[in-house]
Parts: structure tokens; sequence; C-alpha cells
């Protein structure tokens, strides 16, 4: 292997592809751009996207540089098995929240953000936890999506990962920042043909290139039994498992999926994400494959990082004219998660921070909203320039965030179906939820005895609630309670005194566990009630003046000590 | 695992990732042309 000579670029060819690349993604951003673009278009676009654009766009933005590199670290590590315990799980965060969008939408069919609509079920405090979270996510997303820029152009070319962190940040902000969602929306169908079409010819050509599959049989001495299993126990307790339980924690907190929830035109959710799952999984997957050639012949990764497996596979076994596909691939990929992120952050800053708490809905000027828009994208862009340069290990502060994310779920869920949930029981089940999750996830107490006894407990009442809700979104409230006591009592003699023992997936579990169970209990006692059909007439477009507007908080709402607005 | 699934394990996703690219490619067109019929912006 070490005799195979790489392929590198000159600093004008990837100066050219970038041109090509960002060049061309900015001409079509012009052509849709419009001299007073709205504010509700930058936003959502009118919520009357077709299938075809957001179902790519949705694909897109959810497939990302670090998406393809852990799926191939995963098949490296975990064998043949590797890249179905990443990719899968990760294309199900698209297909599991579809339901609830379903229900999201028809709540609040002209929503922006989904903690807008929050501020109206319940309150300030309860918005501003769900904002707050998918701000985190989305900076810490675009971080790292300018990290594996500026690491990819260092790779291939003289450029210092610093210049390439500053190329892909300028060009990802050049064509986004004017029309805002639009511009994203768009540019990600391209982006996506790009990167699907990449991987459907460098897939095959790296596996005949590498000598398979006469290599399977050669290389069968370099994986273990548990590598060489289809169904390797080993790949599901350290990859699957812990991506199960945040298959559903994703997908609630992140803005770029709310977005295009609000977006897409209503009857077009279900095909739009069914298609999404089948593109980001077979896209992930099909990447992560390299992990497992890689695997077979026995490749060391460079500097001992497995995230170069996937940049050495391509410019071991490509031809230059595939490398420069495979480099726009990767280009692709970033740029439409980093557009997204973009574009996440700019309507939270819009619709949460400016159009609910600062102005007040009807207080709202949609030309003060969009420079506020612009304004945040060009922040958020500098903020991580700055953060990416510190080299931070982002799968961590994602595993961390992920988690972190479990304890909104169900209050989160809930608030959209059950009128008794308060902004009190919202806030205390979330706050709580984080004040056990930190020590179990950092191990700030020793998990031995009794308290490792609790942790197992808990996290065993976790798995019930996460795959309950799971089935609740498809199947609906008896089947969920039927499948989260069947999962608990399967799951109890197995995580009984060993759970707590894995930190990730044990503070992730408890979270889960512990904000059901504290909003469950507040709310059951709150006698509370809510008319689930005053949210469309309190939120909805800024630019037409069409929502009449009384107050910032519902009336029936009971606890406003909760909440400074009133 | 025989090489042969193994060999189909591997390439069956580059494929199905083409099919969804064709679905894709064709929805868009569709959508282009109908806004470009009714006269209205695509996006």
């Amino acid at each position: 292997m070490n005799q195979i000579e790489t392929v590198t670029f000159g600093a004008g060819t990837v100066l050219l592809l970038l041109l090509v690349f960002y060049g061309g993604t900015f001409w079509l951003s012009a052509r849709i751009g419009k001299k007073q673009e709205s504010a509700d278009g930058y936003m959502t676009a009118g919520h009357d996207i077709g299938f075809g654009i957001s179902a790519a766009s949705m694909t897109a933005t959810w497939i990302w540089a670090s998406s393809m590199y852990a799926s191939a670290t995963s098949g490296y590590t975990y064998g043949i098995s590797g890249p179905i315990h990443y990719g899968l799980w990760g294309a199900l965060m698209i297909l599991f929240i579809y339901p609830f969008g379903k229900r999201i939408r028809a709540v609040a069919p002209r929503a922006h953000t989904l903690a807008e609509v929050l501020h109206v079920r319940h309150g300030r405090s309860s918005q501003l936890l769900l904002a707050g979270s998918n701000i985190v996510g989305s900076l810490i997303s675009l971080m790292s999506n300018f990290i594996a820029g500026g690491v990819l152009i260092s790779l291939l070319s003289p450029f210092t990962f610093v210049q390439g962190v500053f190329m892909v940040a300028g060009g990802v902000l050049l064509y986004t920042l004017w029309s805002g969602f639009r511009a994203s929306v768009l540019t990600d169908f391209v982006q996506v043909v790009a990167m699907l079409g990449a991987v459907a010819v460098i897939v095959p050509v790296i596996f005949f290139a590498a000598g398979f599959p006469a290599a399977f049989e050669t290389g069968a001495g370099n994986l273990t039994s548990q590598q060489g299993s289809f169904f390797s126990s080993t790949a599901f307790l350290e990859q699957g498992a812990p991506y199960i339980a945040a298959v559903l924690a994703y997908a609630i907190g992140n803005q770029t999926i709310a977005q295009r929830l609000f977006a897409v035109r209503e009857d077009l959710i279900k095909p739009t994400f069914v298609t999404a799952t089948v593109g980001y999984g077979a896209m992930v997957i099909g990447v992560g494959m390299l992990g497992v050639l890689a695997l077979y012949l026995g490749i060391e990764p460079a500097d001992g990082d497995v995230n170069n497996i996937v940049p050495q596979m391509a410019t071991s076994y490509l031809p230059g004219l595939l490398v420069a596909l495979f480099f726009v691939m990767i280009i692709g990929a970033l740029s439409s998660t980093a557009d997204s992120d973009l574009s996440a952050l700019s309507s939270i800053v819009m619709a949460d921070v400016y159009g609910q708490n600062v102005a007040g809905r009807d207080g709202a000027d949609p030309r003060t909203m969009l420079l506020i828009g612009r304004a945040t994208m060009v922040v958020a862009t500098a903020v991580a320039i700055a953060f990416a340069s510190l080299r931070l290990d982002i799968l961590d502060l994602l595993v961390f965030v992920g988690a972190l994310w479990g304890a909104l779920v169900f209050p989160v869920i809930a608030s959209f179906y059950w009128e008794k949930v308060t902004n009190r029981a919202f806030t205390v089940s979330v706050l709580a939820a984080l004040a056990v999750f930190l020590p179990v996830r950092f191990s700030l107490v020793p998990l031995n005895g009794v308290t490792g006894l609790v942790v197992d407990v808990l996290a065993i009442v976790g798995v019930g609630v996460v795959l309950g809700l799971m089935a609740f979104g498809f199947f609906g409230l008896r089947v969920a309670q039927v499948v989260a006591v069947l999962a608990a009592v399967v799951a109890a003699p197995f995580a009984l005194g060993a759970v707590h023992e894995y930190a990730t997936l044990s503070g992730s579990l408890v979270a889960y566990a512990v904000s059901t169970l504290v909003c469950w209990v507040m709310s059951t006692t709150s006698g509370a009630t809510f008319d689930f059909d005053s949210v469309k007439k309190r939120v909805g477009d800024y630019d037409t003046g069409e929502i009449p507007v009384t107050s910032a908080a519902p009336a029936d709402r009971d606890d406003d000590d909760l909440d400074p607005v009133r | 695992m025989s090489t042969t699934a193994l060999t189909l394990y591997v390439l069956v996703w580059p494929v199905v990732v083409g099919v969804v690219l064709l679905v894709l490619s064709r929805a868009f067109v569709a959508e282009w042309l109908e806004a470009r019929r009714e006269g209205r912006d695509l996006i």
C-alpha cells in the first residue's frame, strides 16, 4: 500500500475547482435573487416548495463531510456492519421525524421555527431552551464543516488549513447571504446531484481499482470475527445503540429539519422525508464501504487518524479527474450543510429573538428582520471561523449536544399532542434532565452501588421512552405504550448492573427518562387545557400582516412566573 | 459472507444512490417546467 502514489493538486487547480463550484452556486442563487427579498421567503421560501427541491435539500443538508468520514471510520473500525450502524440510524433520524412533522405543520402551518411555535404554546422559557439548543447545534455543525473544508484543501493542495477554512466560509456566505433559505434550498439541489453522482461513480471505481472482489479473499485475515460478522454485537453496542438513542434527539434539536418541515408543501412531507431517508442512507453507507475496503486491504490510516481513510482511498485509487470529482463531492457535502446552518441560525434570530422577544409579533418590521437575518449570517460565519481554528474534536461535541437534545424530545413532542403540558412542566423537566445528565455523562459522581443501580433503572426507562416515542409517531398512543413497556422489559436483564458503565449511552438515556417522567407527572397534575387551533391564528407570515395578534402569550396559560412577557 | 454476497453488499449502495438521483432529477425538471408554464418562480 505504501508504494501507491497519491494524487494532489496544484494551487491553480484547487482555485479553479473552488471558483467553478462556488461561482456556479452563486450564479444560481443570483438567478432567483430579488431586489427586495421578503422576510418569510428568507426563512421558509413561502411554505410551498415542491417534492424534487425539498427532498434534494433535505438529503443534501443531512449529508455533511463528517458523516461520510465517520461512516468510513465505522466501517474501518467495526467491519462490514459498521457503515450500517452509522448510516442507517442517521437516515432514520429523517424518517422518524416526519409523522411528528405532519402534526407540527397541522398545528402551525405557516411557522418558521419550532421554537416560535413553542412560544405560543407555552411561553418564553420553553422557546428559548429549544432555540438556544438549536443555535449551539448549528454553530457546532457550521464550525465542523469549515474544519472539514480546511482539512481537505490543505490535504490536496499547497494551501494551509486556515486558508482553506476562509475559502469555504467565504464561498458559502457569498451565495447564501442575499436570498437566505431560498438560495440554500435551490443550490442544495445542484449540490446533491454532484454528491450522488460522484458516489455512484467513485465507489465502484475504487472497488475494482483496489483489486476487489478478489481482495475479499486475500484480505479476510485482516478482520476479526466481530468485524467479519454482519451481526456484530460490538458494532451494535459501541456504534449502533448510542446512535439509536440519538435518532429523535437530533431530529428535534436541529432547526435545519424543522425549517424544511415548514417550507415543503404540506401534502408532500411524507414523500420528501422518505426519499431523503433513502438518499442519505444509501450515500453515507456507500461511502462508508470505503472504510470496509480499507480494512480488507490492511491500510493504515495516514498519521494514525481514521478520518483520513476516505481521502486516502480516493487519492490512492482514483485517477486525477475522479479525485477532482471527489473533491467537489466533499465540498458540496460541507457547503450544503453549512448554508443550511446559516439559514437556520438566521431564521432563529429573526423569528425567535427579534420577531417574538424584541419587537413582538405585531411590532416586527420585515425589512429590519431581513437585515438582522443577513447580519446573523455574517456574525455566525465569523464565530465559526474563529472556533474552527481551534480544531476542536467536533464529533465529541456533537455526541454531547445530541445527548443534551435528548432532554428536549419528550417535552417538545408532548407539547404538540397533549393539552395538559405546561410551560412550567416543559422547563422544569428539561432542566432536571440536564441536571442528571451532566454528572452521569462526565462521571462527576461515582456510579457504583445504589447510584449505579438508579442510573441503570433510569436508562431502562429511557430505552422504553425512545422506542415508545418512535412507535407513537407512526402507530399512536396505545401501540407506543405497549412498545415502551416491552422495550424496557427486554432491555432490563441486559442493562441492570451494566449500562452505567457506558457514560455516553447511559447519560443520553437518563436525559430521556428524567425529562419524560418529570414532564408527565407535572402535566398530569396540572389541570391545564390548551386549544391547538389557536396556534395557527398566532403564528404566521410577517410580510403580509395577516395574523391577528392580541397578546404575546395564551390567555389560558397558568404559569406566568416563567414568562417575563406578561 | 461469500465473495459474491460481499460484492453485492458493497455495490448495491451506489445503485440505490443512482436511482434516488434519477427520481430527484425527474421531479425537479417537472417542477421547473410547471413553474415556467404557469409563469411563476420555481422557489
